[in-house]
């Protein structure tokens, strides 16, 4: 199930929230992971079952590792089987086809492919239980003897599918009480609509445009083209995505969870460094955390920083698909940062309009190798965009294209910029009292109207 | 005040989504869209087995949208948003002045076309008989000045010309005889089908083609049969507000006799089905509909003998084609399950039509069961 959706909004949500709060508290969290597995299972009626094996097997780990505690050896040794576990999960039901593929282009070697499909949110998840049992053994986190409690936090439905990606340790206070009052649940309330507009009415229409473009093959390509539709798919993948995050924010709330924020403007950076402490932070964080400190980080001299982040985005692009390019991509970030901590971010920092310029240019130049199928094709897309295809400058089609939606991408422009936000927060209590609700009103009412619509709401993060 | 003021933000959502979800348990649920005609998602039978299989989900999801309250209200109010945003279309149709609803065309690769005009080859080498083969363009080529400029819309003339050179059939150029007639209404304005005037002037080109005198228009007399069309192109639009189409009906079923197989047995047909203008897409007032096969024995015992392959546009046509043939076996392959090897052996016939539009020619893969 996805939050965009008439289900969804008209039929799960007001159930859900209806016993939540009419149930005596004690069984909130029973309900809520009831109502987990309905979400989950709608769309993966046995894929369902992998994802209970998941919790299993990590709050059997949970429990073990405190046992042992005493004995770190021993504790380690299980810690490390727990992940192996969860990493051949990821790994196989993921990475086999793609992994298959390639070790079949070695000349006499046949890998069968398998009928896989990819179990819905589980390189969300299986991150997710993964930290539970490293913060327990860290003593980040105490242990939870709950099996509803662990099971409500790896399933909790607002974050389940497309993060944020929840450390036990954030969370693991609001696994017992949440008290829960009406400023944390209208702030949800406000923060799901927002979330819901940008993916429904914004990502989704901007995607169009993306879709159009890409269609258009290499020759018919023109440098107006070309970058019409990368800004397009710039705008369609932040929307889509932060959308989400802030639909599953908003959620989270209304049911008592405060979740950290996963996105915080990140066109606006004047830096690729920047931008990544700004974009899917909580992916960041967990690789900052689970991996990056963990190898040394930048404590053991600069040779051996670069190439941990070289590890480190090797992995944070391969975790977004499974397809090398992903890999090329998170390589793509590993150059720039690496070149901003040996000189350029100094020289950038005095020249910030530069450097937003320069961080633009790098993310939107990213998104070609993020969204093609091949490294070909991203090639070709470049040299359309730098006028080396052949296309020309532009076509009349790509006039009318930019006539179709040039409100639309002037509204996605200034969508990405935190004027509003600051400007919400400066005004006064009466007329903002006045403002919020028609806002949200009409928020809600066109978007429904777009649901109930378009057919067009494919979400892009369920394929990572 | 500030409490009051949160509590008023929560509400707003929490009675919006309690509105819609008590409004669809307490309207009665439809099992047909008039707008969007189609059959509509009912309540899904609860197996177990079904759920497993993620059909039961899949199908309940269709139910929640398929009929959700005010569907229709809401998409048209999504059409104008769109209209708003400064599109010139919704749902890949265009809206042009006149209230003229145009989808355009998108051109298969040569490969896939070349494939399809084999199909008609095949039949033409097996026939023994004359195959005359006829595509028909669709308002998007005749009309492509109303479409906003750039929008994307592939040449039809280009296609045909393509198809025309490389047919081992007799081509029919219907394409130049509704050119001529090109400011009269030849084509709904909210349908994608051609009236029954530009069947008229569809029928003098295959006259042409194959020979004979047709009737003049002025020999007919035209009858207004409706003024309350609404066609494919208003349905998936979403632009609601678009006035209705006008249905003209000129030749008159006489002494004819059709007879229809909907389901392999035959059941009386008719040239006109008025039950049909009760519906908001009145086109299957034209002998009912689409249907696998139809037989239509005119009277006129010494004129040849005629099989037709056709899609919808043909319905409009076929009247015409009366006075100059016996029988017409009028065969859509597109729901015609039974092999045309075998029907044409059972039935032999004098001559083979094989008429399309040049979309479904595009895109409808049963064409391919031309070649038998």
């Amino acid at each position: 199930m996805v939050f965009s959706s008439l289900l969804f909004m008209f039929v799960y949500l007001p159930v859900v929230l209806a016993v939540y709060y009419l149930v005596p508290r004690r069984w909130r969290n029973l309900w809520l992971f009831i109502v987990n597995l309905v979400f989950y299972a709608w769309g993966e009626p046995v894929y369902v079952l992998l994802m209970l094996f998941s919790i299993c097997i990590n709050y059997a780990t949970g429990i073990l590792v405190e046992r042992h505690r005493d004995r770190r050896k021993k504790a380690k040794a299980i810690l490390i089987a727990d992940i192996v576990v969860n990493l051949a999960m990821l790994g196989f039901f993921k990475y086999y086809n793609l992994f298959a593929a390639t070790l079949s282009a070695i000349p006499g070697l046949r890998i069968p492919k398998l009928d896989l499909a990819l179990p819905i949110g589980i390189s969300f998840y299986t991150f997710q239980t993964m930290s539970y049992p490293i913060d327990v053994y860290r003593g980040d986190a105490a242990v939870q003897r709950s099996f509803i409690s662990f099971g409500t936090f790896v399933a909790l439905f607002p974050q389940l599918i497309a993060g944020p990606i929840v450390r036990y340790k954030d969370i693991a206070d609001q696994l017992g009480f949440r008290a829960g009052n009406i400023d944390q649940f209208a702030s949800g309330v406000r923060r799901f609509t927002v979330g819901l507009a940008k993916k429904v009415l914004l990502a989704n229409n901007i995607g169009m445009l993306w879709d159009l473009i890409k269609a258009r093959s290499a020759p018919e390509l023109t440098v107006l083209g070309a970058w019409m539709g990368i800004l397009a798919f710039s705008m369609q993948i932040y929307f889509d995505f932060s959308g989400y995050s802030d639909m599953a924010i908003g959620l989270g709330r209304m049911l008592g969870f405060e979740f950290l924020e996963n996105f915080n403007y990140p066109y606006i950076s004047k830096s690729i460094t920047e931008f990544w402490r700004r974009w899917h932070i909580s992916l960041g964080t967990w690789f900052r955390d689970y991996v990056y400190i963990p190898l040394g980080g930048n404590r053991r001299g600069t040779g051996r920083q670069f190439l941990n982040l070289l590890i480190v985005w090797a992995l944070t692009g391969f975790w977004h698909g499974a397809n090398w390019t992903f890999l090329c991509w998170g390589l793509y970030y590993a150059l720039f940062l690496m070149l901003e901590k040996a000189f350029l971010l100094k020289k950038l920092e005095k020249l910030p309009a530069l450097g937003t310029v320069y961080a633009l240019l790098v993310v939107i130049c990213g998104w070609v190798l993020f969204d093609l199928p091949g490294l070909a094709d991203a090639g070709r897309y470049y040299a359309a965009m730098f006028g080396g295809a052949g296309g020309g400058l532009a076509s009349a089609a790509d006039l009318f294209y930019l006539k179709n939606y040039a409100l639309t991408l002037c509204v996605g422009v200034l969508a990405c910029l935190p004027c509003w936000k600051t400007l919400y927060a400066r005004l006064a209590p009466r007329p903002k009292a006045v403002l919020t609700p028609v806002l949200l009103a009409a928020a809600l009412v066109l978007s429904t109207a777009y649901l109930v619509a378009g057919t067009y709401n494919p979400f892009l993060y369920f394929i990572f | 005040m500030r409490k009051t003021a949160l509590w008023v933000q929560a509400l707003v959502l929490l009675l919006f989504i309690a509105l819609f979800f008590v409004l669809h348990l307490a309207l009665p649920d439809r099992a047909f869209s008039q707008q969007e005609n189609r059959m509509l998602q009912t309540l899904p039978d609860f197996r177990l087995s079904a759920l497993f299989q993620g059909t039961f989900t899949q199908r309940f999801e269709s139910y929640i949208t398929d009929q959700f309250p005010l569907r229709d209200g809401w998409t048209a109010m999504k059409a104008r948003a769109e209209l708003a945003a400064g599109k010139d279309s919704n749902n890949d149709i265009y809206l042009c002045d006149g209230d003229t609803l145009l989808e355009t065309y998108t051109a298969p690769d040569a490969t896939e076309l070349r494939y399809r005009v084999e199909a008609v080859n095949a039949l033409a080498d097996s026939a023994g008989v004359p195959v005359y083969f006829a595509l028909i363009p669709s308002a998007a080529a005749l009309h492509a000045d109303l479409l906003p400029v750039g929008a994307p819309n592939d040449s039809q003339r280009t296609t045909i010309d393509f198809a025309y050179a490389n047919v081992q059939a007799r081509t029919v150029n219907v394409y130049d005889a509704l050119s001529a007639h090109r400011d009269e209404a030849i084509y709904y304005r909210t349908d994608h089908h051609w009236t029954t005037l530009g069947a008229y002037y569809g029928y003098t080109a295959l006259a042409e083609a194959m020979g004979f005198e047709p009737v003049p228009l002025a020999d007919y007399t035209e009858t207004l049969v409706t003024d309350a069309f609404y066609g494919s192109a208003w349905s998936a639009s979403g632009f609601s507000w678009v006035p209705p189409d006008r249905i003209s009906s000129y030749v008159e079923q006489g002494g004819a006799v059709i007879t229809n197989y909907p389901k392999n047995q035959p059941e009386p047909g008719t040239m006109y089905d008025a039950s049909k203008l009760e519906l908001l897409n009145k086109y299957p007032y034209f002998f009912g509909g689409n249907t696998p096969l139809m037989t239509i024995e005119t009277g006129n015992d010494d004129a040849p003998s005629l099989l037709i392959l056709r899609d919808s546009y043909m319905d409009s046509l076929s009247p015409y084609l009366l006075p100059h043939f016996s029988t017409i076996h009028i065969l859509d392959l597109r729901y015609y399950q039974t092999s045309l090897k075998a029907y044409l052996a059972a039935h032999p016939v004098d001559q083979i039509l094989v008429c399309y539009n040049v979309n479904n020619f595009s895109q409808d893969g049963n064409i391919f069961l031309a070649a038998g």
